[in-house]
This record gives C-alpha cells, structure tokens and sequence, in this order.
C-alpha cells in the first residue's frame, strides 16, 4: 500500500524550504496524535506494575522494580479471576450463538426468493438504531419474572439479541455476493437445502463469520449497561462492572485498579495484536460504503 | 443505508406449485420448513428479546408500576414528564453533545486520515496505534480519563503547572461548567480512530485520476481539501455523521462511570436520567422511566429519519 504522494515532482529548489516546514508540522502532528493515543495506556500499564504507594510518591515515574504480584493479587485477592471467567464464559457463549443464529437467517435472507424477504430483513436490522432503554426497562422484569434476574444464562441470552442485528447485516452483505451458481452445482450434486448451508455456506464465508465473531466479542466484552442492570450478586459479576464496583470501594489504591484494568484489556490487546486488520475492517464494516 | 443487495423479491411468479419447472429445480426458493430452519431461531430472539420488550416498554409507560402493584394512570407520565426539569436538562446535554460532537469526530477522523494519506512512513503502524481507543471499554477509557482530569496529579493539569498555565488547572469533572465538555472530549478521544479509519478507506477508494488531476493543475492543500476530497467524500463523511449522532443520542457508560450525570446534573444524558429513576433512585417506580424511554425512541428514529432524509437528497456525487 503506497498513496501517491500528494506532492509533485515539480518545482524543487525554490520551494524546498517551506516544504521541509510543512513535512516537519506533519511529523510533530502525527507523533503528538501517537503520544496523545497511546500515551495514556502506557501511562496505566506501568501503573498495573507500581504499588499504590510508590504511584502516590511520583505518578509518572518508570516502575524501578516491577510488582508483578499485583496482578496475581488482583486475579485472587480482588476476585478479578471470577469477573474475568464470568465475562469469558458470557460472552463465548454468546458470540457462538449468535453468530450461528445470525448466519443462518443472513443465508436465508441473502439465497432465498420469498414473500416478505426485504420485510424480515428491515425488521432484524432497524432495531440497531434504539436506544437500550426501550428493552432495558421491560427486560429486566421479563427476566425477573422467568428467574433469570441475576443469572449469567439471562445475560447471555439478552446479549445474544443484541448482537444479532449487527450481525445479520454484516453477514447477509457477504453471503448475497457468493455466486449462486455454487448453488445451483450443490443442488445437482444432491444437497439439500440445510446441508448446503452447513457444508457450503459456513466454509465460504469464513472470512465474514470471523469479522463477525471477533466484531461481536469486542462489543460484548467491553458491555456494561446491561451487565449492570441485570447482575448485582457479586459473584457473577463480568470484568467491565467488576472493575467500576472495585474502583467504587477502593478508589483511593490506584496500582491495583490499573492492575485489574489490565486484566480487562489482556485479551483485547492479544486479539488485536493478531489480527490488527481484521479487527479494523470487522469495527468499521457498517460505516464504509 | 445500504442498497438491497438482493435483486428484488420476485412476487409476481406465483405459488411454487404453478412453476413448470418445479419447486426443487429453482434453487432460489425453498420450501417454508427449510425457511423457517433458518430464519426461527433469529426471529424467535428478536420477537422475544427486542420486540416484546420494546413493546412491553410503552405498555408500561402508561401504568405506575411499584414492585408488582401496578395501576393504570394514562397519559399521567407523559404530563409529569413535560414539567421534568431534570428530562430538559438532559435533553439539552444530550442534544448538544449528539449534534456538535459529531462535527468534531469526522473533523479529526478526516484530518488524520488525511496525514496518513500524505505518505509518511511507517503509516500502517499509526493507523493500528490511532485506532486502539476504540476497543477499549468505557469502563477503561472512563477511568484512565478520572486519571488524566484528576486535580492533583491528573496530566492536564500537572501540564499546565509545568508551563506556567497554573490558573487554568480546574476540576475539570467537578466543575459544572467543564464537565460536559470534558467527557465530550473523552468520547471523541475514543471514537477519532474510527472516523480515521473509514475516511482513509474512503480517500484510497477515490478514483485516482482526479486527485492526479489536480495535481497537474498545481491545486493547493486547502484547494484540494475543500474542492475535491471533501466534496467527494461526502457520502461517507455524512454517513459517519449519522453514525456518530446515534452513538451519542444513547450514550450512557462513559457517563455514568466519570460523573454519574454529576456535578448539579451538567452532565445528566437522557439515558442515565432513565437509568436513574428505574433502578438508583428510591421511587420504585418502572412506569415513569418507561415513558422517558418511549419519548426518547420516538425522538432518536425520527432524527433518524430526518437526517437521512435531508444528507440523502445528493447522495450520489457525480465524478
């Protein structure tokens, strides 16, 4: 990937000079744009390694020894790992869940001629734009009313349907583009409808499942309004409201707080060190036209 | 937002039955049981988990609903919410935040865009480095900015002590006049990379003899900027407008996190209003929120609506 320069080749020389000014501007904005992003992380990371103590002697110095028993602290002592396997376990099974439901319709909506197909589609997809109150409010008494108040299955199942627009739209987009010809092959050869979904359809779109199963575990992750609604019993807390209510009560010891928030951002930073673009292209795929 | 990628649904060609060919020899229909194999599971969340629940929601926006007593009282929440100062006032920081914010977000999403387009090195690692906030959680993004605001020892203002600027160190989150402002630019913080990076896809997507073009004409940055890439970009620029608009009409975490609407309500969004009266404040009542939230659904999908309607009009650019 090389861009044109947006500088011709013409003119050396004469203008040489306020050229290099203007080069050198462009390099002090994208480095301050760099510090200005990245900085802040890097400020807390160093704070996960510091007790609170020396952080409150000198806020900004580089860790002298590195402290690295505050995250075991932080994963024992502050109950960091149960947050962090309630969230994993939630939002795994989630993700799987709502990717297959959400494939499955997407394939029907984007393959098959019917009566109302453009209506079931709007119908999924709308439901993007509402705000999280109009079902916030409801769905806490539907879940209360089925004993799931409190219970990481009723969380799941509530992040399953919010997930599901989002990922029909990413995944109808694709799949409407496999040629059908393919299909029209399947069928001669004797597929039926449903394994040719399972043998044909997942394998091909591979590449838009993945962008959407990693779509959807970020979002879900990183949820809180619903979480915090829906769990109050300490126990089955996720990461996101296990680190607001620590910081709650403990909001004075810093050095474990960016401990625990580390913790929560592991497995963020891993994937997106992995898979930088993919990530990228699944966060952006419903804003590029 | 997005055109029908489907050519359009054949209605015109009758019952399976009538079809010469047969149903199992066009290999665009199914039978209903296949579809309903298909499209059930998906439905079944949706009815059950999104539109029951939104419907229940204005159902109940017309009952007092305390524990499980509830009893009918009309239109009662929608008057009581005419004379809400609080609402106002959270609609007032809401509208504010999701109408100029957005400006700010494309503005910088585009400008950073543009920097790495100008073809300085390593521009593959600033995009990933520029795009990390947005995979944070408010949670994580909301405390790191408690830190940076912090009085005593935050960065901004140890910054401005350090140059002298001493008077101009606030209490950014507890200062009513600063607060909306200070989690406005939090907001931004996360959401810039984003903007970068669908502005970038876009300007790559350009056709490139038009840039060349202007280039041979000897255009200049500005001229460039104003003339070209932005009027050609406009479709997506709208786009990400709208997007970021919708964000911020439902913003609730990063609120609620660094100030919980405080101090004096200068921060209060319609959302943690919502929040607040359903489970935080000791009214036990779920019909009032619920009549807020309608209100708000209503007032989201028709800015929806309008904005697309009115960005909609010349949204095809002819190069």
């Amino acid at each position: 990937m090389s861009p044109p320069s947006m500088m011709g080749p013409r003119d050396r020389g004469a203008v040489q000079m306020p050229r290099l000014l203007g080069r050198a501007a462009l390099a002090a904005v994208i480095l301050a744009y760099t510090v200005y992003t990245i900085g802040p992380f890097l400020w807390l990371a160093t704070m996960s390694v510091r007790t609170t103590e020396e952080i409150s002697r000198d806020h900004y110095a580089w860790p002298k020894t590195f402290h690295w028993e505050q995250f075991h602290q932080a994963w024992v002592g502050s109950n960091f790992a149960t947050y962090f396997w309630n969230s994993a376990l939630v939002v795994v099974a989630a993700v799987m869940v709502v990717t297959l439901v959400g494939a499955a319709a997407a394939h029907a909506l984007a393959r098959y001629r019917f009566r109302g197909n453009r209506l079931v589609y709007a119908v999924l997809f709308s439901s993007i734009v509402f705000p999280p109150q109009i079902t916030l409010i409801s769905l806490y008494q539907i879940l209360v009313g089925y004993n799931l108040y409190n219970s990481l299955f009723g969380l799941t199942l509530v992040y399953i349907s919010l997930q599901l627009p989002l990922t029909v739209y990413l995944l109808e987009g694709f799949f409407s583009r496999i040629p059908q010809d393919l299909f029209d092959a399947a069928k001669i050869d004797g597929y039926g409808d449903i394994e040719i979904f399972f043998r044909i359809v997942l394998p091909i779109g591979m590449p838009a499942i993945s962008t959407a199963l990693i779509l959807n575990f970020i979002q879900l992750w990183n949820e809180f309004l619903f979480a915090v609604v829906l769990i109050t019993d300490p126990e089955k807390r996720t990461l996101p409201i296990g680190i607001r209510s620590f910081m709650g009560e403990n909001f004075q010891d810093i050095g474990m707080i960016a401990a625990g928030v580390m913790i929560s951002v592991v497995p963020v930073i891993l994937a997106y060190i992995f898979f930088s673009e993919k990530l990228i292209r699944g966060m952006t795929a419903g804003a590029v036209k | 937002m997005k055109e029908a990628s489907l050519p359009i649904v054949q209605e015109s060609s009758g019952p399976a039955g009538k079809n010469p060919v047969g149903p199992e020899m066009d290999p665009r229909r199914a039978s209903w049981p296949v579809l309903a194999f298909f499209l059930v599971p998906a439905l079944a969340i949706y009815f059950g988990l999104t539109a029951y629940p939104a419907f229940k929601t204005f159902i109940d926006s017309f009952f007092l609903i305390e524990g499980r007593e509830t009893s009918f009282v009309g239109f009662a929440h929608y008057r009581e919410l005419m004379h809400d100062g609080t609402f106002w006032v959270a609609v007032r920081n809401t509208m504010i935040w999701s109408f100029i914010a957005p400006i700010l977000d494309v503005a910088t999403g585009l400008l950073l865009a543009l920097a790495l387009y100008a073809g300085v090195p390593f521009a593959r690692f600033f995009r990933v480095a520029w795009f990390t906030p947005v995979l944070l959680s408010y949670v994580v993004v909301g405390i790191l900015w408690m830190w940076i605001y912090n009085y005593d020892w935050g960065v901004l203002n140890v910054a401005l002590r350090a140059v002298g600027l001493e008077h101009l160190a606030s209490s950014w989150l507890g200062d009513p006049n600063l607060a909306l402002g200070s989690v406005m630019i939090t907001h931004a913080w996360k959401w810039a990379g984003f903007n970068m990076v669908v502005c970038l896809a876009a300007i790559h997507s350009l056709p490139s003899e038009v840039l060349e073009a202007s280039e041979l004409d000897n255009c200049g940055w500005g001229a460039k900027l104003f003339h070209i890439i932005i009027p050609m970009l406009r479709p997506t620029l709208l786009n990400l407008y709208i997007l970021a608009f919708i964000g911020k009409m439902k913003v609730f975490d990063l609120v609620w996190i660094m100030t919980a609407g405080g101090p004096l309500w200068a921060t209060e969004t319609v959302s943690t209003y919502v929040y607040k009266r359903a489970f935080n404040w000791n009214t036990f009542d779920l019909g009032y929120p619920s009549a807020i939230a309608a209100v708000w659904f209503g007032v989201v999908c028709a800015a929806v609506l309008i904005l697309n309607r009115a960005f909609g009009t010349k949204e095809r650019l002819e190069y």
